[in-house]
């Protein structure tokens, strides 16, 4: 092979791979980020309500410079509870307002389920995230003349993060968007407290 | 440049051609002639690893490469935040630590251009009119680009649908100005450079057939005037 012939199929080969490297790293980048939401929603797994992410501006009081969200919404606060479903299903209990609030739960391949106050049953709003094997062994475990109001959503993956967001139409709304932010329960759902709740 | 010069040795007497493109492209030449097995393995790994994280790097930094549905002077990103996003998206969302918005949840709608394809410029004066899409609540935002300017007061970001002033029709009209006017003012955030819009809608049902969408259903973006 002449030395040009050999230099093109270098250069040839080095484009296959930079294209392999392209794919393996955008692939990857979502797996190895440390900044991410679900990465950073795991520092406050240990807390029983919902972590802020974005808290409004209420008067002169500016939103808290840990905000991590790129370009908020200046209207909408934000806040987040991570899971971990190898310690049980996860509660999250919202009580609705007169603020619009929504959940969304997202896996580590984005939001599989979203619902809104609008779906609340007698002004509260329960939804109880567990996995497959869980879920089986709720509906084993559950009484036939209990009615349940939990809205039950089975979860791809073990680790994830539920969003809450409590939109303030008008500023004046803006303590009680965060107040409702912060109102939001996470608690793992431990079988002992289900009979003894039930 | 003599073929005595030419035919020396590298290193003892090296040609001294006036023209460095001429001498690069020489180089260049009796490199690629030269090179062992081991520097073309070496030459390959580096171009790959190169372009490769460079592209990677260039895609998935700053907005989302693909996915958007585009009406009119917006665009819509239906699937960002949901199970089906692309990759790039993905890979977006995990380096700026966003939390998109879920299909069930609301969607967002971007707008780096006015109606008449030109770039959105904090200099200049539009008018964002008309209605929006479905939605139990809704806010139009505007941004530059990077962190915002500590010099600049932190004046209004944007507007609710309740807090916005209507026409009698039920329509609104945004001005967009560095300048302060009447109506419904939304003052540039930054002094110069380029801004976004973003309309973002919540629990609308426009999320899940985004591609219908049309640009009569969404407030045009018309430039006014320019400072400069």
């Amino acid at each position: 092979m002449t030395p040009r012939g050999r230099f093109l199929l270098a250069t040839a080969t080095g484009l296959v791979l930079a294209g392999l490297v392209h794919i393996g790293v955008v692939l990857l980048i979502p797996r190895l980020s440390k900044v991410d939401a679900l990465s950073r929603a795991l520092v406050g797994e240990t807390l029983d309500h919902a972590m802020p992410v974005y808290t409004l501006a209420t008067g002169d009081t500016p939103s808290p410079p840990e905000a991590w969200l790129p370009i908020p919404d200046p209207a909408v606060a934000v806040g987040i509870c991570a899971y971990d479903l190898a310690e049980g299903p996860m509660r999250v209990s919202a009580r609705t307002g007169p603020l619009m609030l929504s959940l969304a739960v997202h896996g580590r391949r984005g939001a599989f389920y979203a619902v809104t106050d609008q779906a609340a049953v007698r002004g509260g709003l329960d939804l109880v995230v567990l996995t497959r094997a869980q879920y089986d062994e709720a509906l084993a475990n559950a009484d036939e003349n209990d009615v349940t109001r939990d809205v039950r959503i089975v979860a791809p993956d073990a680790k994830g993060y539920v969003v809450v967001r409590v939109i303030a139409a008008l500023p004046s709304q803006r303590p009680a968007a965060n107040a409702a932010v912060q109102a939001v329960s996470c608690t793992v759902d431990l079988p002992a407290d289900d009979k003894a709740g039930g | 440049m003599s073929a005595a010069d030419r035919a020396a040795p590298l290193g003892v007497g090296r040609p001294r051609a006036n023209d460095t493109a001429t001498r690069f492209a020489g180089a260049v030449g009796r490199a690629i002639r030269r090179a062992s097995t081991v520097s073309l393995i070496l030459y390959t790994l580096a171009l790959g690893a190169g372009i490769g994280l460079g592209t990677a790097d260039y895609a998935t930094r700053g907005g989302y490469p693909f996915g958007g549905v585009r009406v009119g002077a917006w665009t819509a990103w239906p699937r960002v935040g949901s199970v089906g996003a692309d990759p790039y998206a993905r890979a977006v969302n995990a380096r700026r630590g966003e939390i998109p918005l879920a299909v069930g949840e609301g969607m967002l709608l971007t707008a780096a251009h006015d109606d008449a394809g030109s770039d959105l410029d904090a200099t200049c004066t539009y008018i964002i009119a008309g209605i929006t899409p479905p939605a139990r609540a809704w806010t139009v935002t505007v941004a530059g680009r990077g962190p915002r300017d500590a010099a600049q007061p932190a004046l209004r970001e944007g507007f609710t649908a309740t807090e916005i002033l209507r026409e009698r029709d039920g329509r609104f009209v945004i001005t967009l100005s560095p300048e302060v006017q009447a109506g419904n003012w939304l003052p540039m955030p930054r002094a110069s450079g380029p801004v976004r819009l973003a309309l973002r809608l919540y629990d609308t049902p426009v999320a899940a057939s985004a591609g219908t969408l049309e640009a009569a259903a969404l407030p045009a973006i018309t430039r006014t005037g320019c400072a400069a």
